[in-house]
């Protein structure tokens, strides 16, 4: 699994703000303004490129209930000399005016859970360059987030009054920011699907082999993990090719194994309803007795079967790909702050 | 009795004027989490005013003693977490010798309702708002049940949001954002809405 991270992952593919969902108080409810968002960011960036240096040679070894307190620790530490910096830099009024959302960066996930789950499993070049993707993709969010909300809401950009045609003064409010952010990401998500199935289709390669691609890689993984289910996760990649959406993936980042488990079988059932719905020969008490003649059968149907799906035919892909697996420890641990 | 009218009133303002998650969005990501089941619901939402409401006094007790210090402020988050570990060690220690089974069911998420920016917020929250150490219970409390109450809203219409009637790339985080927005329009009738260009 290794090997198929992607350092473009925490730039675009698990951007922390438009994908994952990671860290999103201080851009929802403090990046009002181009200055704030910048304080935010600079933060941000100080707090967890510091702290997953550190963490990254935590021993293993120590439990994870202290190994959790510990990387709190390290970037409450960290916080110290960058909001030092941040107050030299930006002055102490907008540190002031950005109030306990700076001070909340120091439980982000980038720290608690991607080092845990994603982090250690890099050799260290490798890792700053995916620690700076996952950085660089939070802040060019949090900062365009900024940049669009100041100069819509007040016809300032930085302070300084611009031109503006219409003002959207709600946009400076928290709900103005839940509202901007959910459109904003999915705009993303559509816009990013759209290239992948664009770039699928002149590589020659459909969304459907890309999906497959990584049920292989998840079910090699939860094979590794529930050896005694083999059949089971057999069963559950042939699914997953069919039902399984981007979204759904990048959902799971959250999840332990046994919620993975889980949402495999929502996913088999999905697929049972489709295939019951076309042929009314599977059923759910036999789906797990499917030989694999019938389930080379079922997968020579997948344009059927995608365009009963919930949203296979909007040429969703592989986003989350190969970081869910790795997301999963021994403890099932993951995180969100 | 007035002390008891007081952490009730705070209390109820943190629910419903000064809601952690719908005005405030801290912890707004654990609620996308938590508020797929709703055990995930009482869990997370009661470990999050547990660890605040326990914390509070000790945090209320650094904030007087220490406040008026000018470094205060870049520490604070230290002590803030270490107190919330402490909190947080000592509670699975004594949950693990006395309630091994419990203990097994709260392993796997303890540590994300703990170690989050909702109860890390409420804290801050707390010693913003607070001016005694009743009023720090009161928000302590208020911002875990607050919690309870917008995870409760968005688990209710967790199938609506999720379902094929969304276009796939709202589908899941974007819309519930999007849903939380609404939520956090509709409580703003209790705080009154106002912003710098009005």
């Amino acid at each position: 699994m290794e090997n198929r991270i992607d350092l473009r992952d925490g730039f675009l593919k698990q951007n922390m703000v438009l994908m994952s969902g990671m860290l999103i108080a201080p851009v929802i409810a403090c990046a009002t303004t181009l200055m704030k968002s910048l304080a935010v960011c600079f933060v941000f960036s100080f707090v967890s490129f510091a702290a997953i240096l550190v963490c990254r040679f935590i021993p293993r070894t120590i439990v994870y209930t202290i190994r959790v307190t510990l990387y709190t620790v390290a970037a409450a530490v960290f916080y110290i000399p960058a909001a030092l910096f941040a107050d030299m830099i930006f002055g102490e009024a907008v540190i002031k005016a950005a109030g306990v959302y700076l001070p909340v960066i120091i439980t982000n996930s980038l720290i608690l859970s991607k080092t845990e789950t994603r982090f250690y499993h890099e050799p260290q070049l490798r890792m700053v360059s995916d620690v700076i993707g996952f950085i660089v993709g939070f802040d060019l969010a949090c900062a365009v987030t900024g940049l669009v909300r100041e100069y819509f809401a007040s016809g300032k950009i930085g302070g300084a009054e611009v031109p503006i045609l219409f003002e959207v003064p709600a946009l400076e409010t928290t709900f103005g920011g839940f509202l901007f952010i959910g459109i904003l990401a999915g705009v993303f998500r559509g816009l990013y699907n759209y290239r992948k199935s664009r770039a699928a289709a002149a590589a020659g390669s459909s969304d459907e082999e890309s999906l497959a691609e990584y049920a292989e890689d998840m079910g090699e993984f939860l094979v590794g993990k529930h050896s005694g289910q083999k059949e089971k996760i057999r069963i559950y990649k042939a699914a997953v090719r069919r039902a399984m959406n981007e979204n759904d993936l990048l959902e799971m980042e959250f999840l332990n194994n046994r919620d993975v488990l889980a949402a495999f079988e929502a996913i088999v059932s999905e697929g049972q309803e489709l295939v019951s719905g076309e042929s009314g020969t599977v059923t759910e008490s036999s789906t797990e007795q499917i030989t694999d003649g019938q389930q080379e059968q079922q997968e020579k149907e997948p344009e059927q079967q995608s365009a009963e799906g919930p949203d296979t035919d909007d040429g969703t892909s592989d986003g989350g790909r190969g970081e869910t697996a790795a997301q999963e420890t021994e403890d099932g641990n993951g995180s969100v702050s | 009795m007035e002390v008891f009218l007081n952490i009730v009133s705070t209390a109820l303002a943190a629910i419903f004027v000064q809601n952690l998650v719908l005005e405030r969005a801290l912890g707004a990501n654990v609620l996308l989490y938590a508020s797929r089941r709703r055990e995930h619901i009482i869990g997370f939402s009661a470990a999050i005013t547990y660890t605040t409401v326990m914390a509070s006094p000790t945090i209320w007790v650094l904030d007087t003693l220490l406040g008026s210090s000018s470094i205060y402020r870049y520490v604070m988050p230290l002590l803030y977490v270490l107190v919330v570990a402490v909190i947080y060690i000592v509670t699975l220690v004594v949950i693990w010798r006395f309630f091994p089974h419990f203990f097994k069911s709260l392993k796997k998420y303890v540590h994300l309702s703990v170690f989050n920016c909702s109860v890390v917020g409420a804290l801050f929250l707390c010693s913003q708002q607070g001016s005694d150490i009743f009023a720090y219970l009161g928000y302590g409390l208020g911002n875990g049940l607050g919690f309870l109450l917008a995870a409760y809203l968005l688990y209710a219409a967790a199938g609506r949001l999720n379902s094929s009637l969304v276009p796939a790339a709202f589908r899941g985080y974007p819309i519930m954002l999007v849903y939380v927005g609404i939520l956090s329009l509709a409580l703003y009738a209790f705080a009154g809405y106002s912003t710098s260009a009005v």
